[in-house]
């Protein structure tokens, strides 16, 4: 999706008015910028990123940012304990930080979706598939964390399965929701008089008409997704060291907190910045689209 | 009344699928249970004897039923590293814990909700913005990023310990000790409960009730606090009790940093340790505290809601 307004005239009348509607609200604008430019930066971190983020050199060690070395090189944000460059990990962090959150929303709303979808279209689905989501819902993504690094072994798949699993429920009640509606409406049953079998009716008319609250919420859940993988791997819970990931890395400095506050800070701010945005897009996007959503 | 009896066989749902990981941990881990029990000196009749009274040569099916029985009788098993019962491990770290987590919730509820009415009663001015603003800056902030900011400040002036437990909550270093913590993962409920009080308290402002509230000439304060926080407090209610599992994670992370010696950090260390069950009774424990919480956040929610008590 793109900010810029569409100018060909015989372009679709939806995605027009969706683009126009977009354009229209600056802020919403400003956000998605600012997200694009966020996914950019981890799409392409390991090729910007000036230095090797694991390569180690203890003459350099523990630098604050802007610091140039004697050999003219400056490390803008600074050195970590063990003479790594900063900027680098962070760049290659925030790659690996987006991908394991973009992936887990992926899989677990996409299968919440499916899920909810199939409630709402199959009322016979409805109370099994509603009870499981009730059951996940009361089951803290932590302790779904802490279980499953306790069975496999901490590391990236448990951490990938339970940040999936903390998105399933939320969706299936959203999607089940917002199906519901459009199951109701007459191009439904107009669509089934002509004979049009299920899947056709659930992929070309029922899943357009809710698509767009879909994927507000799933922005909104990305948010949450992020926070979530780092508090976990903040705990350690995550790939280990020395992998690069922002909440890891933070947890990396916290020994140095008084001395070497930028260790740590630095990931957590990029962690901060990005959430924030994130949330500030998905609460614009709502804004702009589904009030019902409004919290 | 329905409503309940589905909660809790949700509850109960979700406490067989804690068990079954807690017995799953059990039957993975490397060492022999019946060896851990009988100690170091134990010879191998010894431990065969206590593997047959464990019932371990048993098939799994019975191995399942008879750990149910045993935590039925709150045995959870011997700690591999320590060899105490799990039991007695866990019951020193509860404590602590449910300390935190209502330390926490004491001074970020009344405040957050404060915060959300005079939002919503300013709505659109300056005072809102602000608060709407720390609102979003709120949940997007790591919740180990205002721990560490604290010690950084805080801490470092030496103003405020920020390692461990520094005793009861009535003698002044307890409390000392706590400060920092509380205020730690109090910050993770401000954002979230802020905004759902301004959201709901705006809907309930625009009601008929309080035009006629105020028509009859009932003070601003009255209206506010008696007519519009007063029925905006269901959806408040409702997100407080979603928000158990965030602050659970939260008191996790906080336990971390400040060396808090609760569930949390023994559940974590645990892990690292691999003592498994160790961290089955810390996650099983964990999984039945929140389910409790959850079940009197319904029963709460039933008594603040006339409508659905008369059913």
């Amino acid at each position: 999706m793109s900010a810029v307004p569409v100018t060909n005239p015989v372009a679709e009348p939806v995605p027009q008015g969706l683009l126009r509607r977009i354009a229209s609200d600056r802020l919403l604008v400003l956000w998605l910028v600012l997200a694009v430019v966020i996914l950019l930066l981890g799409l392409l971190g390991p090729w910007i990123a000036p230095h090797d983020p694991y390569e180690t050199q203890m003459r350099i060690a523990r630098h604050t940012p802007g610091w140039t070395s004697p050999d003219g090189v400056t490390y803008w944000l600074g050195t970590d304990v063990q003479g790594r460059d900063i900027l680098s990990r962070v760049l290659h962090g925030l790659g690996a930080t987006l991908g394991i959150s973009l992936g887990s929303v992926a899989l677990g709303s996409g299968l919440g979706m499916v899920l909810g979808i199939l409630a709402a279209y199959y009322r016979r689905l409805t109370a099994p598939i509603m009870r499981v989501a009730d059951v996940l819902l009361s089951f803290p993504a932590i302790l779904f964390g802490l279980s499953l690094s306790a069975l496999m072994g901490p590391g990236l798949a448990s951490l990938f399965i339970a940040l999936s699993a903390s998105c399933v429920a939320g969706m299936v009640r959203v999607a089940r929701s917002a199906a519901l509606v459009v199951t109701k409406q007459d191009y439904m049953e107009a669509g089934r008089s002509i004979g049009f079998g299920d899947f056709y009716l659930i992929t070309r008319y029922l899943l357009p008409n809710c698509s767009s609250m879909l994927l507000i919420y799933a922005t909104l859940q990305l948010g949450h997704t992020i926070l979530l993988a780092s508090l976990l791997s903040f705990l350690g819970l995550g790939p280990a060291p020395p992998f690069a990931e922002l909440g890891s890395m933070a947890a990396d400095g916290r020994k140095y907190l008084e001395i070497f506050p930028h260790v740590s800070t630095v990931p957590t701010l990029v962690i901060f910045l990005v959430v924030l945005v994130i949330n500030l897009l998905g609460d614009a996007l709502r804004d702009a689209f589904d009030p019902r959503l409004r919290a | 009344m329905t409503h309940f009896f589905n909660r809790l066989l949700t509850s109960l749902s979700v406490l067989a699928g804690v068990i079954v990981i807690g017995f799953v941990l059990i039957q993975v881990a490397p060492a022999d249970p019946a060896a851990v029990r009988a100690g170091g000196s134990a010879t191998a009749e010894e431990i065969a004897e206590i593997r047959e009274e464990m019932g371990l040569n048993k098939p799994v099916v019975v191995q399942l039923g008879l750990y149910v029985w045993r935590l039925a009788h709150l045995d959870l098993g011997r700690s591999m590293i320590s060899s105490q019962p799990v039991a007695d491990e866990i019951s020193a770290t509860v404590g602590p814990t449910v300390e935190l987590m209502l330390a926490s919730v004491i001074w970020s509820i009344p405040l957050a909700i404060a915060l959300g009415v005079v939002a919503a009663y300013r709505r659109g001015r300056f005072v809102d913005r602000l608060v709407m603003l720390v609102s979003v800056c709120g949940v997007s902030l790591p919740v180990f990023w205002v721990g560490m900011l604290l010690i950084q400040t805080v801490g470092g002036a030496g103003w405020l310990p920020y390692l461990g437990r520094g005793g009861p909550l009535w003698t002044l270093e307890g409390l000392a000790a706590i400060a920092l913590p509380a205020i730690t993962l109090g910050s993770v409920l401000i954002g979230p409960v802020a905004r759902i009080t301004r959201t709901a308290v705006i809907e309930t402002l625009g009601s008929d009730y309080v035009r006629t509230a105020r028509a009859k000439g009932a003070g601003e304060a009255r209206i506010l606090v008696r007519h519009a926080l007063r029925n905006a407090l269901l959806p408040i209610v409702t997100l407080v009790g979603l928000q158990v599992g965030n602050l659970l994670g939260g008191a996790v992370v906080t336990e971390q940093i400040f060396s808090w010696p609760g569930i949390g950090r023994m559940a974590v260390s645990a892990i690292f340790s691999s003592d498994f069950p160790l961290a089955q009774g810390a996650i099983l424990v964990t999984a039945v505290g929140f389910l409790i919480i959850n079940l009197v956040v319904d029963l709460l929610y039933a008594s603040l809601d006339p409508r659905g008590s008369k059913q």
